[in-house]
């Protein structure tokens, strides 16, 4: 528990947060927001309450001076054995909406997309979910038991696993309530928390098909039930089609062993599936001849319709993207020329186009695929323009190789409603203020 | 030679092996991994199915579960299934799913029985998955679906009759259609300019705000939303009583006891889901008005209504928070810390 400084209300906060932004100057301004939102998230009281708001740059440090960092030594070798980001990185960090969720134990958080560069995720900032919080397994104790209807039901340990040839792929992980606060309206002002529930990382581990034939699936097997070793037991049933396609067991990710908070020491990865069927803690797979019908995919994880139906294994995640420079974490602070940037992702196979609108989706521009292009991945996309202080309605519209093509929002109220909390994958729109300020907004 | 393929195998990439070696009967296996005993298996194997595949023997009664509804699930499900806070609603919602705030319960949603002991079962107690006997979920699940008036006060649910039991919305359910809507790739004069409608986030349909002037924005994380939220209760308290609020909160990590130190893990790991948000009446963390007058009461008197349980006015103390593999000592602990933080 940090100390608590006598704050201002929340409303204070901020109409003190927009009277000195008034004062800022355009080139302030950026860093200034980055820190108003920090101050709201409750990192930055005692900034907000020494009255420090932008901040100081120290001009002894810029040319033709010589910096005070170059004028003596810095820390040695393994000063830090395990590295970590620089201390003026502090603002990149996960954060939550707390009134999503009863608590933090059965919560999620969000992934900082608007601070991150390039397709992989860093491992400290991958999204989190967790249904009964994050369990501390020594990998000697863990096991994964395969049993069923199979030849012979295996135990594997750790070391077993790590036996069997590794293969390592870059897929994208995303949580099927992404954007799903927003069906029935824009709510969030910032990009991390309208499309967060969202990381990309290289996994590496097992293809499941090679321990399938391990075990040796019997003909009447179908299904699949993945089991967590936490206490929430999270469990799944996943069609065997799809443990025999592409579904991985990992224990490693970003070239380290897996997070706790990924699962350490093993977890079930579906590509391009919706994330909570990608297993956490993976401990026990059974095969089976149908469904298990469990909690996770009746309660919950299933899509409401408008006729008060459901549908049910809606496990594919949608083709997606979202500008994420600008957003409003990162307006715009210049005018003339700028790069704008996003990523797109699908849970059906590559991307192959993305189209940018400037005015809300009546005309469209393609805009380029930057970097790897890869099956179940985050493709990046650019387009270089200039902004003189139009009012822009920004928005990207992905394509995959499917030629599925991302849809409206309306398109999509029309069919589900906005009871459906899952699987909005529609075209996101901000709105760029003359004086380079973004807005979350919706076109209907 | 099946020998010598293996080898040749193994040297090229896995994908490749596997196109090779075609299905699960015909490839060579890599021998890795220990036999699982039936035992093993037992042990482990907890999922029910809706036909009743997996349920273990036994029975359990409305009257009995009523009784461990209340002692384990009231708390944060409430005595009626209405759900305290933010915790899920059990009961219920009928007849609410296309309504535009609709119930999700057990009676209102849920298809099958088996998911409710399955889930029990598998996750429940939440500060205690995995502590209550088969029985015991039986009679739990068999007061839940009273609850929700699936069964009758005198139903005795047992491991023949648990599959055969109707759920409303058994037919409500079917598999994923999409993709559902075909949108194209237009690029000139694909909307009308002058007929879109434009809504942020602080006018039209926007429910709540976030980030927005005069909203009642929260916190990025659960720590600093509760810290906020204490803040702000202890400032409208003390402008009540016409005092001027200058500094507050509990004191930092270094304050603490050595006894409040150990504690704290206890407190995450148990007494947070209640005793972190103020729940059915329990004295939230830090908020030293509710815990002023406990605190009067002396650390005795405290450790032993943690220990033993307690009915106040305003709540109910389970013995030890439900969670009764906690020592004494743990929960002595937990105590030190939620007073020290709280004063």
């Amino acid at each position: 528990m940090s100390n608590i400084i006598k704050g201002p209300s929340t409303r204070e906060l901020m109409e003190q947060l927009a009277a000195e932004a008034g004062q800022l100057s355009m080139r302030d301004r950026r860093d200034f927001l980055r820190k108003g939102v920090a101050a709201v998230g409750g990192m930055a009281a005692t900034t907000i309450a020494g009255g420090a708001i932008a901040k100081e740059i120290n001009t002894a440090n810029l040319p033709p001076n010589e910096p005070a960092w170059g004028k003596q030594l810095g820390h040695g070798v393994v000063e830090h054995p395990y590295g970590h980001p620089s201390k003026f990185e502090k603002h990149v960090v996960r954060r939550t909406v707390p009134w999503l969720t009863a608590d933090s134990i059965a919560s999620i958080s969000m992934t900082p997309l608007q601070d991150l560069k390039g397709i992989i995720t860093p491992n400290g900032l991958v999204f989190e979910r967790y249904h009964g919080g994050v369990p501390q397994i020594p990998m000697e104790e863990h096991r994964l038991i395969i049993h069923g209807l199979v030849e012979r039901p295996i135990i594997f340990t750790m070391e077993d696993l790590m036996r069997f040839p590794s293969v390592s792929q870059i897929k994208f992980i995303e949580c099927p309530a992404n954007g799903g606060m927003e069906w029935k309206g824009a709510q969030m002002e910032a990009l991390q928390f309208t499309h967060g529930m969202l990381s990309c990382c290289e996994w590496t581990g097992v293809p499941l098909k090679v321990l399938l034939e391990e075990a040796g699936v019997k003909p009447e097997g179908k299904w699949i039930l993945a089991e967590g070793a936490d206490g929430s037991h999270m469990s799944r049933s996943i069609p065997l089609e799809k443990a025999l396609d592409d579904t991985l067991v990992v224990y490693a990710q970003n070239g380290e062993m897996l997070r706790p908070e990924q699962g350490y020491p093993l977890r079930l990865l579906n590509p391009g599936w919706e994330g909570n069927t990608s297993i956490k803690w993976l401990r026990r797979l059974e095969v089976g001849d149908k469904p298990w019908y469990h909690r996770e995919e009746t309660s919950k994880y299933t899509d409401l319709m408008p006729d008060g139906r459901a549908r049910k294994f809606t496990f594919v995640q949608e083709t997606n993207s979202v500008i994420t420079s600008p957003c409003p974490e990162n307006p715009i602070t210049k005018s003339g020329f700028i790069e704008i940037e996003g990523i797109a992702w699908s849970g059906r196979g590559k991307i192959k186009q993305v189209d940018v609108s400037f005015d809300g989706g009546v005309t469209w521009v393609p805009a380029n695929l930057k970097g790897l292009v890869l099956d179940k991945a985050l493709t990046r996309f650019s387009l270089v323009t200039k902004w003189d202080g139009q009012p822009w309605l920004l928005q990207s519209r992905a394509i995959d190789e499917t030629g599925y093509v991302q849809p409206t929002l309306k398109q999509l109220r029309d069919v589900r409603g906005g009871n459906s909390i899952y699987h909005k994958n529609s075209i996101h729109t901000w709105k760029v203020a003359p004086n380079g300020g973004i807005t979350n907004v919706q076109i209907t | 030679m099946f020998r010598s393929l293996k080898k040749s195998l193994l040297a090229t990439t896995l994908g490749a092996a596997l196109a090779l070696t075609g299905t699960a009967a015909q490839a060579e296996k890599f021998g890795i991994g220990t036999t699982a005993t039936a035992e093993e298996i037992a042990g482990w194997d907890i999922d029910i199915r809706p036909d009743g595949k997996g349920l273990p023997k036994g029975q359990g009664t409305v009257a009995e579960g009523e009784g461990l509804y209340e002692q384990f699930c009231a708390t944060c499900h409430g005595l009626f299934g209405e759900g305290e806070g933010r915790w899920p609603v059990l009961a219920g919602g009928q007849d609410t799913l296309t309504e535009e705030r609709p119930t999700k319960t057990v009676g209102s949603y849920w298809p099958y029985a088996s998911t409710l002991y399955d889930y029990i079962r598998r996750a429940m107690p939440f500060t205690a998955p995995r502590s209550l006997t088969d029985e015991q979920v039986y009679h739990i699940t068999a007061y839940v679906l009273y609850l929700n008036e699936i069964v009758e006060d005198d139903f005795v649910l047992t491991q023949d009759n648990l599959a055969k039991i109707e759920m409303p919305n058994q037919e409500g359910f079917f598999v994923d259609p999409r993709p559902d809507v075909k949108n194209s790739r237009c690029m000139k004069n694909c909307a009308d300019p002058d007929k879109l409608n434009i809504a942020g986030t602080l006018r039209g349909i926007t429910p709540v705000g976030h980030f927005v002037e005069g909203a009642d924005a929260p916190a990025a994380s659960h720590e600093a939303q509760m810290e906020q939220e204490a803040m702000k209760e202890k400032t409208r308290k003390a402008s009540l009583r016409g005092e001027e609020v200058a500094a507050g909160g509990h004191g930092g990590a270094s304050a603490l006891s050595e006894a409040a130190l150990a504690g704290k893990s206890t407190y995450e790991g148990a007494c947070k889901v209640c005793h972190g948000s103020g729940l059915t009446g329990s004295p939230k963390f830090g908020d030293t008005d509710a815990w002023e007058p406990r605190i009067k009461q002396g650390m005795a008197v405290m450790v032993k209504h943690a220990i033993k349980g307690f009915s106040g006015e305003t709540g109910v103390m389970p013995p030890k928070g439900g969670r009764i593999d906690l020592s004494d000592k743990q929960v002595e602990d937990a105590v030190a810390y939620m007073v020290e933080s709280s004063q």
